[in-house]
């Protein structure tokens, strides 16, 4: 008589060996199926970014795209979280290990060539791409992404703020809402008839008040930096006028009143949540990018936009611009495929196929072939709001952050500074005295150090 | 990056004589540590002397109070962002149903610290375990001699349960302050050091300085810096223990 001990363990033994045949089967027939790329020699590229959710989805798209129209690289694509993305990317040079290329905000490349983590494109374009790029691309495109004469980032994407404003409000308020201010003045005068408060003075609804200190200082006829002079500009009448207003407009309205109400609202939303959709303001100052939000959230807002109107003695067409840029860390494995992908992305190999990659993320382009294409210019057919800020590209007057190996650090001093008057802790002049003390501070410093060859 | 060149002590010289939010940024944390860590023991000790009662239902009480000290940091951060929205969060909700108007918590540079001070609280939880062990582990026979001698509740926990539970407060105290000294999470997430550097914290300045502005020669220096302040700190906390900490054996 068998035990029943002995059956159980051999019945559970066949089991165990027939999962096991089975689990090695399946192992080889999708290793088998795996192991056969479509395309046979393909060489991969390593590509970052830092886009999430449905901008992700329009990269991965873009990604594909690039794989589907060529047979020498493949390009793997990986969002990586922006809280972590600089120290990853400086760990991964470091390490020996680093993408091949990435798309970064413009601010990361004086540092990052200075401290030799980016590969001049330079070394990657030809001749005649690089000539082609210096008469085509726009002025801004050109200052973002050159350090000390060499190009370290290619736009993939830019961005100008302009007037976002809503005429329903406009015309609630008795005002025309076919004739948008034309001088900061008019801009002010309205937006004290949108204001609204409740029955204890607090504000409902902001009608107009200035944000983002370097827009203005723009504005008003500043700047931050000297191009021609090659030397940071920071306490002068200019920018203390811009400063000044930005205060003036926050203490009109109560530095504690405005603060409430702002800190009230979901302004940290990338999506659906902007404030400006619900009603929260009449007139704000805002990118590009949010037409293209507009019209994934909220596609029956009725809106329009417009340049900011300069104030009497400012600069029409004014403004600051920022971007998303390629770039290329030094020890990449495949430069030559990064370029390639930058190439196709960027719209410098095909203008005509890479409208459509602009227009998918609602991004400026920088060059006006790009702008000029049949797809983009169905694009602005179709939202009509987003032609305010393709017409901002070319313009002179917009300003970029200096291009200093301290960008980083100098945006973030100019934030406290806004912040510092916009609480009402500081007058204009101490704000701005204590900014133009701090950024020189640190700019003899890094140069006793020789940190800025 | 480049390779490192020798600049001698000139990275310390900029950081102690001429950088402020060098200064602030270690008042800031010295301020939380010596605010946030005691308030965080006592809340503990609190809390574990009445989870030590023999009440029915202890372990869900236990457990309640505990499992928010195993929500991750990020997690509990962007609750927090909410819970102390000034419109809509559930802090000056409360507040206005007693008819108080609450501030603007974490954009008002008057109350961005304390915003984060209180909830640190949140995390009590995981020391509360530990003193909670701490009271178990303290002989009956003490509280028995003492009630034989007459000796009242109050009495008890003055001359018994605390000085038997002063190792482990030591304990909590101890990596409660060097935990102080790192603190970075909430600051980075909720504040991003604001408003107006309020909220800059000593590690989040060096984060910066390192990761933000590729200054790694002058996080290093800070590094160091804090390096000394915490065992110089740590090794006072040692000093004093032999005066205030009893071990039962």
């Amino acid at each position: 008589m068998k035990s029943p001990s002995i059956d159980g363990v051999k019945t559970w033994a066949g089991r165990g060996l027939s999962l096991f045949g089975l689990l090695f089967l399946l192992f080889f027939w999708t290793g088998a199926s795996f192991s056969q790329p479509p395309h046979h020699v393909r060489t991969k590229v390593r590509f970052w970014h830092m886009w999430t959710a449905e901008w992700k989805d329009v990269v991965d798209k873009i990604v594909k795209r690039y794989n589907d129209s060529q047979d020498v690289y493949e390009v793997e694509a990986l969002s990586v979280p922006s809280a972590g993305a600089d120290s990853k990317f400086i760990l991964g040079v470091l390490g020996g290990d680093p993408p091949d290329v990435m798309a970064q905000w413009n601010p990361i490349i004086p540092p990052w060539a200075e401290g030799h983590l980016l590969r001049p494109l330079d070394e990657l374009m030809t001749p005649a791409e690089k000539a082609d790029f210096d008469r085509q691309a726009y002025p801004v495109v050109k200052k973002m992404g050159t350090y000390k004469g060499k190009l370290y980032g290619m736009s993939i994407g830019m961005n100008m703020f302009g007037l976002y404003y809503l005429p329903d409000h406009l015309k609630e308020a008795g005002l025309d809402p076919s004739k948008p201010p034309q001088t900061l003045e008019e801009l002010d005068a309205m937006g004290k008839k949108l204001d609204k408060f409740d029955a204890n003075g607090n504000l409902t609804r902001l009608g107009w008040l200035p944000t983002n200190y370097m827009i203005f200082a723009a504005v008003f006829g500043g700047g931050f930096y000297d191009w021609n002079g090659e030397r940071l500009t920071m306490d002068t009448p200019e920018n203390l006028r811009a400063l000044q207003y930005i205060s003036d407009s926050n203490k009109a309205l109560g530095f504690g009143n405005v603060q409430r109400f702002n800190s009230g609202l979901d302004t940290q939303s990338s999506a659906g949540g902007w404030p400006f959709i619900g009603g929260a303001y009449s007139f704000i100052v805002d990118g590009a990018w949010r037409v293209e939000q507009i019209a994934k959230y909220a596609p029956q807002l009725h809106y329009e936009t417009c340049p900011i109107p300069p104030p009497k003695g400012g600069k029409p067409l004014a403004g600051f611009s920022s971007g998303n840029f390629m770039v290329v860390p030094t020890s990449a494995k495949e430069p030559k495929g990064a370029w390639d992908f930058i190439k196709f992305w960027s719209g410098l190999e095909n203008p005509n196929v890479a409208a459509e990659f602009y227009t998918w993320g609602g991004w400026l382009p920088l060059t006006p072939a790009i702008a000029q294409s049949p797809i983009y210019q169905a694009y602005l057919h179709k939202f009509p709001q987003f032609k305010t800020f393709v017409d901002l590209m070319p313009s002179e007057n917009e300003t970029v952050l200096p291009p200093v190996p301290f960008q980083t650090f100098f945006n973030d001093h100019i934030g406290t500074t806004e912040e510092s008057v916009t609480h009402g802790t500081l007058t204009a002049t101490q704000a701005l005295r204590g900014f133009a003390k701090t950024v020189n501070a640190e700019a003899n410093r890094r140069k006793e150090l020789g940190y800025d060859r | 990056m480049t390779s490192p060149v020798y600049v001698g002590g000139a990275n310390y010289r900029a950081l102690l004589t001429d950088d402020p939010l060098f200064w602030k940024s270690l008042t800031i944390t010295l301020k939380y540590a010596v605010v946030a860590v005691p308030l965080g023991v006592i809340a503990g000790v609190i809390l574990a002397l009445l989870l030590n009662c023999n009440v029915k239902g202890i372990a869900v009480y236990r457990t309640v109070l505990f499992l928010p000290s195993i929500v991750p940091a990020v997690a509990s951060s962007v609750v927090f962002v909410w819970i102390l929205n000034p419109q809509i969060g559930l802090v000056n909700g409360v507040l206005k149903s007693m008819g108080v108007i609450g501030p603007s918590w974490l954009s008002d540079t008057k109350w961005a610290f304390w915003s984060l001070v209180f909830m640190s609280l949140w995390g009590v939880g995981g020391s509360m375990v530990i003193y909670l062990a701490g009271l178990k582990d303290v002989p009956v026979y003490l509280y028995e001699a003492a009630v034989i001698d007459g000796a009242n509740a109050f009495t008890r926990m003055r001359r018994i349960t605390l000085p038997m539970l002063t190792p482990v407060i030591f304990f909590n105290l101890v990596m409660g302050m060097i935990g102080a000294f790192q603190y970075f999470t909430q600051a980075f997430i909720m504040t991003n050091g604001g408003p107006e550097e309020s909220t800059t914290f000593y590690a989040l300045y060096l984060f910066n300085r390192a990761w933000r502005y590729a200054d790694m020669g002058y996080a290093s220096a800070m590094a160091w810096i804090l390096f000394f302040v915490v065992v110089v700190i740590t090794a006072l906390l040692f000093r004093t223990q032999k005066k205030w900490v009893h071990y039962g054996g």
